[in-house]
């Protein structure tokens, strides 16, 4: 039996997986790529918790329940969600291509399930997005949406983000404000060890933002 | 107030929602290692270097690549995925429902039982019947539920991998675990993140020392992993730590 092997490397087995059940080490199954673990699941059916699918799981449980606990802060939450991601790939496996890499695969469900997560368990506003509202000044004319209503341009809003903020802070932005991920989560996710994590830079890039956008408006007058 | 939060939201979520110009992960991945052919590759560079939200895409994707869990992380992240892997042998160990006794009831929080009882359950009938066979020849293959004293070596048991785990300051000097009262000896690796072998060696303790070799190629920001296997007195494999990740940081 071999596995795709795009990536991983090329190494076979021979033996039929109903048969190499008996005889299988630790060795046998640790010398396997990914792709190889995969593809000796599919063809003994596909189904059930093979001894392959034990093992390509274990190779990513530290990915993915890391990723779930920085997500949920909690761990019994964690566990059922990496549980949730686990079975999801489970189920999925037979559509999985063998061209990519499983941990690439592995994030696209992950990141799919922790986002259906956070907009079970979250109320679309935290509490810290009123401290980052109160921070900055109330002036309606310099919220960062405004180049939206006046201009209804994607583009142009991706273009101010692109010119005036940091990579972190469009991350920030980006997380926050497309995906209604919370800000502890943010942080969390990104791994920032500032003292108020996303928070300091959503208010540095909400002031930024502000401050560009007449300057943005007065250069697209000039242009028009 | 909470109006006009509500449509401040509601706009920039359209303009920082994924368009149909955005890459996929796996299209991120590939032109993040250079293997994104030609003539695709160009017009995604070009968009990904003016979108944020491919940006931030490619930046979790690396993240949760390397993710390896920062020191108040570890035990959470040992804890659970002891309890994934300890979920996952019960579901490939249990039997088909109907030949459960009745009364075994399952736990209520399993998500994989809930979902996928059927599945693992017949697996393990069929990989249990599929060894008779080849052992009782001449016989009618039987759906028994699988004896302890079948040749089926399932790993079951798991061993709780005390250190090295998550960011270091310094290279470790061994490795640790606890002890597993199945094992007569334990097989250990050291690996790189694509499962390339850098050191293994076997010992019936429940630590080892790392040799100067390979600490020397234990350097700050790179990733590494290992993991205990158990065997019983026969050298079968019968209990196992997953992987472990660590790294010193920079």
């Amino acid at each position: 039996m071999v596995g795709w092997g795009a990536r991983g490397q090329q190494k076979s087995c021979s033996t039929p997986a109903w048969l190499v059940v008996s005889s299988c080490d630790g060795g046998v199954l640790e010398a396997l790529s990914d792709a190889d673990l995969v593809s000796n699941h599919l063809a003994a059916g596909g189904s059930g918790a093979s001894i392959w699918l034990q093992e390509l799981f274990r190779r990513h449980y530290t990915k993915v329940v890391t990723w779930c606990l920085r997500v949920a802060g909690d761990r019994q939450e964690a566990y059922d969600l990496a549980q949730g991601v686990f079975v999801k790939a489970q189920c999925h496996l037979g559509a999985f291509r063998g061209d990519s890499k499983v941990s690439t695969w592995l994030y696209s469900i992950t990141r799919s399930e922790c986002l259906n997560y956070l907009k079970s368990r979250c109320p679309l506003n935290d509490a810290l997005d009123d401290e980052v509202a109160e921070a900055l000044p109330d002036d309606p004319e310099s919220r960062p949406e405004r180049v939206l209503e006046l201009h209804s341009s994607v583009q142009a809003a991706h273009a101010l983000l692109d010119r005036e903020l940091t990579d972190t802070e469009k991350r920030v932005f980006v997380l926050h404000y497309g995906d209604d991920v919370p800000l502890l989560t943010i942080t969390r996710l990104l791994g920032l060890e500032n003292p108020s994590g996303a928070k300091a830079y959503l208010v540095s890039a909400r002031r930024k933002l502000a401050r560009a956008l007449p300057r943005w408006q007065a250069s697209e007058k000039l242009t028009a | 107030m909470a109006d006009a939060r509500s449509r401040e939201r509601s706009l920039l979520r359209k303009a920082l929602s994924p368009s149909h110009a955005c890459a996929t992960p796996l299209e991120l991945d590939d032109l993040a290692d250079g293997l994104l052919a030609q003539p695709a590759a160009a017009p995604l560079t070009d968009h990904v270097s003016d979108c944020a939200r491919c940006q931030t895409e490619l930046t979790l994707l690396k993240e949760f690549e390397n993710a390896a869990p920062a020191p108040d992380e570890e035990s959470a992240v040992r804890w659970i995925s002891a309890r994934l892997e300890r979920r996952f042998s019960e579901a490939s160990a249990r039997p088909p429902p109907f030949l459960a006794r009745h009364g075994a009831a399952l736990p209520r929080r399993s998500v994989f039982t809930t979902l996928n009882l059927g599945g693992f359950a017949v697996a393990a009938a069929t990989l249990a019947g599929a060894v008779m066979i080849g052992l009782r020849e001449g016989r009618a293959p039987e759906l028994a539920q699988p004896s302890p004293a079948a040749p089926i070596v399932l790993r079951s048991a798991g061993i709780t991998a005390l250190s090295p785990f998550g960011d270091l300051d310094a290279a470790p000097n061994e490795l640790r675990w606890e002890l597993q009262t199945e094992a007569a000896s334990y097989s250990v690796q050291v690996m790189e993140v694509d499962h390339a072998e850098l050191w293994s060696a076997e010992t019936r303790d429940a630590s080892i020392v790392l040799p100067p070799a390979l600490r020397a190629r234990i350097v700050p920001g790179k990733p590494l992993l290992w993991e205990v296997v158990g065997k019983d007195a026969a050298g079968r494999a019968v209990a196992w730590s997953g992987k472990q990740r660590f790294r010193i940081r920079r």
